[in-house]
């Protein structure tokens, strides 16, 4: 039996997006990608692939031929979490999850740490808030990193590394360029602390291996991306 | 090689911890339990356990170790949801996950959607006295999701989205129907009319029964305890 088509809806830009386009690139899968410009959505998305209307999404089992109507009994999968567990489970060979059940918590800890102790503290940063939950947090999460190995639990890629490369990298260009609505150098300051001071070393070493990988470079659009923050979070 | 050794770090009172409490039960598993009275923690549990010092907690290991002070070379496995993960990991024929990746992510796609839809409204209604409306709207979402005619959340078979959701499923009931909530008295018993009798919910009173009448959930609940506990936290005899 041929395995199942797989349509892969894109949101451009978007670091959920991101996690899943670097997890299907990881276990060299063979998908169709269909990229979305979130400011010009199509008015047959949310009728035809996802009712709340957002992205990522992918769509299991219609012909990849027409990804603008995808068959009303293929499978429609969202969330980007959901989506790096789904990719690990159809590529169970690609190690984006390990085999050993307690490497597998390993990793879902990781991830839990991450969304937990950055979300509410980096918005309120970027936001116009004190820059020092934010470096408090980063801080917490190197903790985390094993000493020596190449990423978030080992020396192999998961999709530990894959839900949390896109924000770390957004954080790193939107704080080389000093973008955010903070005051004027917050960025560039910051920058400094945590990608070229002693104290996160680890982090750097961390950031470094992520921002080299292959699935990384192609699926991160920097000039893209920049322009989009710099609108969204810039001080006008 | 002999079977890793399980502890698990528990309280009766705490939902998290009912919600694995049930996946070991519907897994058959052999484990150690202890319990930890959240109100009167032992010195010795963040430092040797968990340095959150929260339950659920799971200590695992070849080594055969006294729960008071487990091997430190034993693996510890915290977070009701990656416990969950981890039981159906540990015990794969068990059901607690499918083994075909959409109907996994079906699974997954259920509990995470009670996690986002429903428990903030509900924590704003019982915790904090606001209108319950967001929270019967809420659980009309899920509902939704019910599958029209099977048993479970995502199937005939009893799965981790099913252990997530029950325990609170649980708690929502009873404490509504005995009126424990810091909403205005007399506000509990008409949600719980509206969400357990009414027509528009009998999804999910069916949902409820199937839940309730299961072996695990009734081993893991126990609703006078509950009532105290809940009588307890909010000052009432």
């Amino acid at each position: 039996m041929a395995t199942p088509d797989i349509i892969f809806y894109s949101a451009k830009g978007s670091p959920f997006s991101q996690r899943v386009e670097i997890a299907f690139q990881e276990a060299k899968a063979d998908i169709t990608k269909y990229s979305i410009d979130l400011r010009d959505k199509p008015e047959w998305y949310a009728s035809r692939v996802n009712s709340t209307g957002m992205l990522p999404v992918v769509v299991y089992g219609s012909p990849r031929s027409d990804p603008e109507h995808p068959s009303p009994e293929s499978a429609k999968i969202a969330e980007s979490h959901i989506l790096l567990e789904f990719i690990a489970d159809l590529y169970l060979d690609s190690g984006l999850l390990p085999k050993d059940p307690v490497e597998r918590a390993r990793v879902r800890l990781f991830i839990d740490a991450a969304v937990t102790k950055l979300t509410a503290p980096t918005s309120a940063f970027f936001h116009g808030g004190s820059p020092d939950g934010f470096i408090a947090a980063l801080m917490e999460i190197q903790e985390l990193l094993p000493p020596t190995a190449n990423f978030a639990v080992g020396d192999h890629f998961t999709i530990a590394d894959a839900a949390i490369a896109p924000f770390l990298a957004r954080w790193e260009l939107r704080l080389r360029n000093d973008v955010g609505k903070f005051e004027e150098g917050t960025g560039l300051r910051v920058y400094e602390e945590l990608f070229q001071s002693e104290r996160f070393a680890r982090l750097q070493k961390y950031y470094a291996s992520i921002s080299n990988r292959e699935s990384f470079k192609n699926s991160f659009d920097p000039e893209y991306i920049l322009a989009m923050d710099t609108g969204r979070l810039g001080r006008h | 090689m002999a079977t890793p050794d399980i502890i698990f770090y528990t309280a009766k009172v705490c939902p998290y911890a009912q919600r694995v409490e049930i996946a070991f039960q519907e897994a058959k598993a052999d484990v150690t339990r202890y319990p930890i009275d959240l109100l009167n923690k032992p010195e010795w549990y963040a430092p040797r356990v968990n340095p959150a010092s929260k339950v659920p907690a799971v200590v695992y290991g070849s080594t055969k170790s006294d729960p008071e002070n487990p091997s430190p070379e034993s693996a510890r496995v915290t977070e009701s949801l990656v416990l969950l993960e981890f039981v159906a990991d540990l015990y794969p024929d068990s059901g607690l996950l499918p083994k075909d990746p959409v109907e996994r992510a079906r699974a997954r796609f259920f509990i995470d959607a009670v996690s986002t839809k429903v428990f903030p409204p509900f924590i704003a209604f019982s915790f904090r006295g606001e209108s319950p409306d967001a929270f019967i709207a809420a659980v009309a979402e899920i509902q939704e999701l019910l599958p029209p005619a099977a048993q479970f959340a995502v199937g005939d078979h009893f799965t981790i989205a099913d252990a997530a959701l029950a325990p609170f499923l649980g708690r929502w009931e009873l404490l509504l129907r005995n009126d424990l909530g810091k909403f205005e008295e007399g506000t509990g018993p008409r949600v719980y009319k509206e969400l357990f009798q009414s027509e528009r919910f009998a999804r999910l009173q069916k949902y409820y029964a199937s839940i309730s009448s299961r072996e695990s959930f009734k081993n893991s609940f126990d609703p006078e305890y509950l009532v105290a506990m809940a009588k307890k936290r909010l000052g009432r005899q």
